[in-house]
Formats: C-alpha cells, structure tokens, sequence
C-alpha cells in the first residue's frame, strides 16, 4: 500500500486563487519525496490538505487508506507535521514542550519524558532542554519541532522547509536525521523545500511543483535520461593525439560528449592506448538545481515530457 | 475524559498562571470587588451619621422583612446579600473572558494553535478541553473570592458590631447556578468570536457586551429600582445555561479547520 497518495488533488482557495492543480504523486513507505518550488508554489497548501487542515476542491488525497479531510484525527495519529506556521509554547521550556506534545499525541508523561530527552540529544537540544523556548533561536525552535513531530513516533513526516534558518552544520545534522529515519524506521518524509542542493542530498525522489501545477516527477537520474540524455565529460590529460578528435578548452584542458557516462572507461582505455597521460577525469552531470530551473524555464514543455513519459 | 484532553486543560491552567499579566487581573479585580469595595461599605455605614434621616428614609424602601432588623444589621445584610451577589456574576465574566480569550484566540495569535490542531484530537474534543480549563479557572476565581470575601468581612463585622452576618440563601443559587452559568455563556462566546477575532483584544472586546446587562443589575442594586431576590436569580441562571447550551452546540458546529487557520 502507498504511504502517501494525491490523485488529482486540487485546491482553489476562497477568491479564487488555484494553489494546487490536479496534482497526482504516490509515495512508498520508507521513500524520501523532495517536493520542491518556489514560494508560493503550493507546496505548503498540498501539506496542509495532507494534514486535513484545508479541504480538497478536486481529487483526493490518502495517508495509508486513510482520508485525511474525513478523518483527520486519525490522519494525524500516523503523522508528523513541521511547518513554520506550527509553532509551540513559549513559556514551557524546551523539554515541556515535547511532554506535552507526547501527552496530547496520548503518550503516558514518562515516556514523553523519556522520548524528549532522546529526540533532543539527537537533535543537540540537551543543553537547552530545561530552558524556556522563548530564548531559543530559530535553528533551536526548528529543531525543536523537528522532534515535537517525532515524539509520537509517526509512520509519515511532513517536513515544510525544515532547515530554513539553520546554520549548514544544524541543516547537515537535520537531514542526517531525516536520512536514518527513513532508512532504518522506514518513516516516510514528504519534505517541501526550495534548497535544492539540500534535496539533492537526501531524497530518493522528487516532484518539481510551479503555480500549483506538477511540473515533473522521478528520481534524478530519470531526470538526467530525460532532459540531458548526453554526458559532458571533462579532461585534464596531455599528449592526446589529435585523431580522438577532443574539444580542447585551454592548457591540457579537454571536453567531450558522451551518450552515457558508461562509455567513460572505453574513452580513458583509448587515451592511454594512444600514449595520452591522463590525470583527471570528471562527468559532469546536471544537479537538481540545473533540472530545475531547465524545467521551470519550459515549464508547459516539461509537463508534456512527462505526460509523454507516463 | 482523555488524557490527551486533560493534558490540555493542565496545560492552559499553568500557562495562565504563569502569566504575570493575566494573573494579576485575576487577582486585583476580585480582591476590589470582595475585600476592598465590601470594606469601603462597612465602614462607611459604620461612620455615617445615624441623625440625618436618610438611612430611614431608604430602610423605608426595603422588603418588610428587612425593615424589623436593627439599622447596624439592616445595612451590612443589605451590602451581603444584595449588593455582593450581583459581583459574583462580574467576576466569573472577567476570569472566563481572560482565561477563553488567552487559550484560543492567544493560541491563533502566538501560531501555537496550528501545531495542536495536528494532534489527534477532534476539533469537538479540542474545543471542550479548552472550554472546560476556562470553566475551571473561571469557578476557582469564583469560589476563592467568595471564600476570602466571607472570611474578610465576617472578620470586620466581628470586629467592628461584635457579631456575624448570616449569608441568606440566594448564594447556593449564586454559586452553584448563576454563576457557572454566566461563565459558561462567556466562554462560549469568547471561542466562538475566536475564530474570526485577530487578537485577544479583539475577543475580549466582545466580552463587554455581556457585562452590560450585569451593570444593570450592579446599577439596579444600588439605586433601589430592582432588588434581586431569589426568583430572578434563579431566572437568569437558567436563561443562561440554556443560552450557554444553545451556544455550545451552534459553536461545535460552526468550527473548521480551514476557518480557524485563516
């Protein structure tokens, strides 16, 4: 069963303002889904009609075989949501905090207690675990509800710009964290970002989301075959005869094209054969970044890619 | 009840407390309304000159019964029996608004409200816990402040006429109708206007209206033009658990996600 399911699931707000337009993604348990977009894209819409906070104008959506705009309690009994309009309470200390949050998720005080403490060692919180939430910084109060969403141990974690305002050592820390989870708990991470290069990091897949409409979706590499099917190989050799017919860039500087990286091994055999001295080679692939902005760019031009993919 | 709901009555009890703002009006409107204003009373009756008439002249406006007491018991049981009770509809009104005002519209204002929507709670589960940590708190203000108001002024009048005051039966209607029933009527209101107030202010504001009608009473007790006796309470006590039943159910109704996250 699909963990998470949205099956042309769309949301027009009151005024008329389409923030989600027939949006069709389904997620395995244990998948890492990079929901990525500028603001105002929609994502945080499609993260609240998953919670059950807003109702679907179209389609559906499911956690499970459940519904979340019918059933949302139950919906919320196998979630974790962490967004920056769910803040906790400031004058309850960081730890107090979590003991709520366990109690209202129906954990006895002890074991929120306990659960607390784990999440906030993990999340490096221990020191500040006794201190009012008012003094946390906003890398602490991110953290923070990073571990308020895991106390009750979900089976699906939302996560709507989870590292916004961390520092990169706080954000590497952060995403460590959301890779072991699903890795070793098989939790399920709906993750909305627009830090691409963070994405790139630690999901397995991605929908690229723009004006509410799905732009494209798969993993990176089937972006790759999909939008730059050529590898653009790099050289740093000498003494390559002229009959390779190399691109040449600057002093012992080489480029060339390839179909597939696979060919590399062939390329640099044939160099060595011909007396050339190799002494870097790179591919160059396109990030999720160089994906994304290729497909925003064409964004009518990509969707029917994908249409045409399917 | 579930311990997740009584996780968040706990909660709001202690968050309003350790609010030094809100605990300070908790604190400083009954104790001028039960130590202060009750004292002012007692002495000035004490200290009034008894030659100038006027004392007989309002005794001769009072029930017969109250007529055949001495004047130094006439006025005392006046100012406890009549004038004190009508405070006791202020004060669960004052704590009900502060308390429904900081736990609903304060949870929208500070975006804590979202995070507890994501619990899984109903919205009907969510909406009594909080109602019900405002009726609690409301009743505590309630019945602390009738205890230390009794306590205080049979203490004076001991001192000051050598004898007790009897409080007549009405406070049974007070205390165990009227006012849990004002403040439930209050509450309701307060988390209903929650969902499109923007900030406590604005939810407190609507508060006022429901003080009016009680100022009417506080000014009807004091001029002589209505007397409330036990009837009247009793009247408005279950008008106002009727309206705070009514309210309840319209209100539970009324509530969504997507209206209280706007």
């Amino acid at each position: 069963m699909n963990a998470v399911t949205l099956s042309q699931l769309s949301k027009i707000y009151e005024g008329g303002k389409k923030a989600l337009d027939s949006v069709s993604i389904t997620l395995k348990p244990g998948e890492v889904f990079g929901f990525l977009g500028p603001n105002g894209a929609g994502k945080t819409t499609a993260v609240k009609l998953l919670g059950g906070m807003l109702t679907p104008t179209g389609g559906s959506c499911q956690l499970f075989d459940i519904n979340p705009s019918k059933e949302p309690e139950k919906a919320h009994a196998i979630s974790g949501v962490v967004t920056e309009h769910a803040q906790m309470y400031d004058n309850l200390t960081g730890l107090q905090n979590l003991i709520f949050y366990g109690s209202v998720f129906g954990l006895a005080t002890k074991e929120s207690q306990k659960r607390g403490q784990t999440l906030l060692k993990q999340l490096e919180l221990s020191d500040a675990a006794d201190r009012k939430l008012s003094s946390y910084s906003t890398g602490m109060r991110q953290r923070l509800s990073l571990a308020r969403a895991l106390i009750h141990e979900p089976k699906i974690l939302f996560l709507d710009e989870p590292t916004s305002g961390l520092d990169p050592e706080s954000a590497q820390n952060v995403h460590a964290m959301i890779r072991t989870l699903a890795k070793e708990k098989g939790i399920t991470v709906f993750l909305c970002t627009h830090q691409l290069r963070y994405a790139q990091e630690i999901c397995t897949r991605y929908g690229l989301l723009s004006c509410g409409k799905l732009l494209a979706e798969g993993t990176l590499e089937e972006f790759r075959s999909r939008l730059c099917p050529e590898t653009k190989v790099k050289l740093n050799a000498a003494n390559i005869p002229d009959r390779l017919s190399l691109r040449r860039t600057g002093n012992q500087e080489y480029e060339l094209t390839l179909s597939s990286k696979e060919e590399i091994p062939a390329l640099v055999r044939r160099i060595v054969e011909n007396g050339g001295n190799i002494y870097h080679v790179s591919a160059e692939l396109p990030s999720l970044e160089d994906i994304y902005f290729a497909l925003t760019a064409e964004g009518g031009k990509s969707v029917q890619m994908k249409e045409a993919h399917k | 009840m579930k311990q997740e709901m009584t996780a968040i009555i706990t909660k709001d009890l202690k968050s309003i407390m350790s609010n030094r703002r809100m605990f300070f009006v908790l604190l400083f409107v009954p104790i001028v309304l039960t130590v202060f204003m009750p004292t002012v009373f007692l002495l000035t009756i004490h200290f009034a000159p008894g030659e100038s008439g006027d004392l007989e002249k309002l005794l001769k406006m009072l029930p017969l019964s109250e007529q055949a007491l001495p004047v130094n018991q006439v006025f005392p049981g006046l100012l406890l029996n009549y004038v004190l009770p009508v405070f006791f509809l202020i004060i669960p009104i004052m704590a009900a608004t502060v308390m429904s005002a900081s736990s609903f519209v304060g949870e929208r204002e500070k975006r804590t409200l979202e995070t507890l929507l994501y619990c899984p709670l109903s919205l009907k589960q969510i909406f009594r816990a909080k109602v019900l940590a405002a009726f609690l708190l409301s009743m505590f203000v309630s019945f602390s402040s009738f205890l230390v108001m009794l306590t205080v002024l049979e203490a004076e009048m001991y001192f000051i006429e050598g004898f007790f005051l009897l409080p007549d039966a009405k406070w049974l209607l007070i205390m165990l109708l009227v006012s849990p029933a004002v403040s439930l009527v209050a509450i309701i209101m307060i988390v209903r206007t929650s969902a499109k107030a923007q900030s406590m202010e604005d939810a407190q504001q609507g508060a006022v209206f429901l003080l009016l009608p009680v100022l009417f009473l506080v000014a009807g007790q004091f001029t002589g033009i209505l007397l409330v006796n036990g009837w009247i309470l009793f009247g408005i006590g279950v008008v106002c658990a009727l309206a705070a039943a009514l309210l309840f159910k319209r209100a539970i109704g009324n509530f969504r996600y997507e209206l209280l996250l706007k």
